[in-house]
């Protein structure tokens, strides 16, 4: 689906920002970019749907590569949710703003009805709310609505839960999920917390001053302690809670698997 | 890369007086205006250009008079369109589309945007906003209030600059077709970004203001810095260079032909 052959990116040559990197993202995979502030990850997100063009190297898309092909056509099949939802909502009505792009790219205005309907219904959303003052989440649940209506391929979602509440996070990386697990929609989420990849990504890649530092299962990454600390990134807390109790805590990764090996643990007349 | 961002160096250009290189871009700039001449005007760019490339600034001052040419080509179009002096030059099926007179108009006035405009984007790569707040209170003694107001407006410039292209990037990656080469259509696509512009423009000044009342903006009483802003001998000869190049724009204007 998203392939990166020795891929360099810098707005000067004496400060690269990408620096020689290679990697594969099969399609239906979901993929957690991490990583410090400017190590790189907004920058692969970028180039993935050809907003950046590589300085060294090549990036494909679906087998395209994107330094001949406009950014307008990778869209088709492409959707990106952006940090802030501001800078997408552009529309005044929420059904105006969940059509956009599928008027941008040429669908017929029986289908696009007919998609804003389900699409407004899935997320539930007032088709007739002024977007720019609803919520920070609200605002959020439109942007993403409107990615989502033109049934993308890939989403590439850059930071897309800062800012927003519990529950709001919740309900759009469980939506994000169920398209990944349901339609094979491949997925790759840039973020910084830790939890929500933990939950969530089913690989990541580690990103250190645009090199690649580790790139593997979420579970395999998140037990890799030295690389994450090497990329200033704090792990997850029930995984590295699991690494301080010794190798017999090596698989567990959520509060309930914790619940059940201490629970073991104690029930073998053993001490924390 | 943000073409008006400030540019850190040492060059003479960087080292004049905030105050004098304002003044400096509107002389500039007025010269720009007065003139008449269509060569003179082009001169006018060239120079431009090759003073930035002093500073180390030649392929920004490329860059930004392309940008510009976008805005001298509307113009270029409207002149040729509606001025309609001089004898036809462009005559089909009996209708006069283009007269020599609007043609030589809309050389002129597109060149002269440019050249005028040129100055002032080239005076936010060598001059912190800070710099010239101070600058403008101490040397001219400018209320603060004012100043800080003006280079604010400035300071805010690049900011919305790359915020518009953060829109407009979120805009191609909905399949908004920018890479189009028809100007008409391309501005067609651009006008719905003025929404979201204009809504996270609000935005951040009612934030600003939040942030400069909390901190007490409205308690200051005379503003005093550590940094002084002294006038040197380079100062006065700029302005002298710029006094000459207005008279003398204005007297090669009186000259008759």
């Amino acid at each position: 689906m998203i392939r990166f052959e020795n891929v360099s990116f810098g707005y000067s040559e004496k400060r690269p920002i990408l620096k020689d990197i290679s990697f594969h993202i099969a399609k239906g995979d979901f993929v957690a970019l991490i990583g410090a502030n400017g190590a790189g990850k907004s920058t692969i997100s970028r180039l993935t749907n050809g907003l950046l063009h590589p300085t060294g190297g090549r990036v494909y898309l679906g087998g395209k590569d994107t330094l001949k092909t406009p950014s307008s056509t990778l869209a088709r099949g492409c959707g990106f949710l952006f940090q802030n939802p501001d800078r997408q909502i552009c529309e005044n009505t929420v059904k105006d703003e969940v059509a956009f792009s599928m008027k941008a790219q040429g669908w017929t205005e029986d289908r696009i009805k007919e998609r804003t309907e389900q699409v407004l219904e899935t997320f539930k959303l007032d088709p007739e709310w002024f977007p720019f003052s609803r919520s920070r989440g609200e605002r959020q649940r439109i942007a993403l609505a409107g990615v989502i209506a033109c049934e993308p391929e890939l989403l590439i979602l850059d930071e897309p839960t800062t800012g927003l509440d519990y529950l709001e996070c919740i309900r759009i990386m469980d939506y994000v999920t169920r398209l990944n697990e349901e339609k094979g929609v491949t997925a790759l989420m840039v973020s910084h917390d830790m939890e929500l990849v933990q939950s969530y990504a089913k690989s990541v890649i580690v990103l250190n001053h645009g090199e690649i530092l580790g790139q593997g299962h979420t579970k395999e990454m998140m037990k890799n302690v030295d690389v994450l600390k090497k990329a200033r990134v704090l792990p997850a807390q029930i995984p590295e809670l699991a690494l301080r109790f010794g190798d017999e805590f090596k698989d567990v990764f959520t509060i309930e698997e914790m619940l059940d090996a201490l629970r073991g643990r104690v029930g073998k007349g053993g001490a924390l | 890369m943000n073409l008006l961002n400030y540019v850190p160096g040492d060059s003479f250009l960087h080292r004049l007086n905030p105050v004098t290189k304002l003044a400096a871009a509107f002389m500039y700039g007025i010269a720009a205006i007065l003139c008449e001449n269509v060569f003179a005007e082009a001169l006018f760019i060239v120079v431009m250009i090759l003073i930035s490339a002093t500073a180390g600034l030649f392929k920004r001052a490329v860059l930004l008079t392309g940008n510009l040419m976008i805005l001298g080509l509307i113009m270029f179009v409207i002149q040729l369109l509606f001025v309609r002096d001089g004898s036809p030059l462009l005559v089909i099926g009996g209708v006069v589309l283009f007269t020599t007179g609007g043609l030589k108009s809309a050389l002129l006035l597109s060149l002269r945007v440019i050249a005028a405009m040129l100055p002032l984007m080239l005076l936010f790569a060598i001059t912190r906003m800070n710099d010239l707040c101070n600058a403008l209170v101490k040397r001219l003694h400018l209320p603060y209030r004012y100043a800080f107001i003006v280079t604010t407006a400035f300071r805010f410039v690049p900011i919305f600059a790359t915020e518009f292209h953060d829109i407009q990037d979120a805009q191609k990656a909905r399949g908004v077709d920018f890479d189009t080469r028809n100007i008409f259509r391309k501005l067609g696509l651009i006008a719905p970004l003025c929404v979201p512009l204009l809504v996270s423009s609000l935005k951040k000044v009612d934030v600003s203001a939040m942030s400069a009342e909390m901190r007490g903006f409205e308690l200051r009483g005379y503003k005093s810095g550590y940094k002084e802003y002294p006038f040197a001998a380079r100062d006065m000869v700029t302005v002298l260079v710029l006094v000459v190049l207005i008279v003398a724009t204005v007297v090669l204007k009186t000259i008759p032909k």
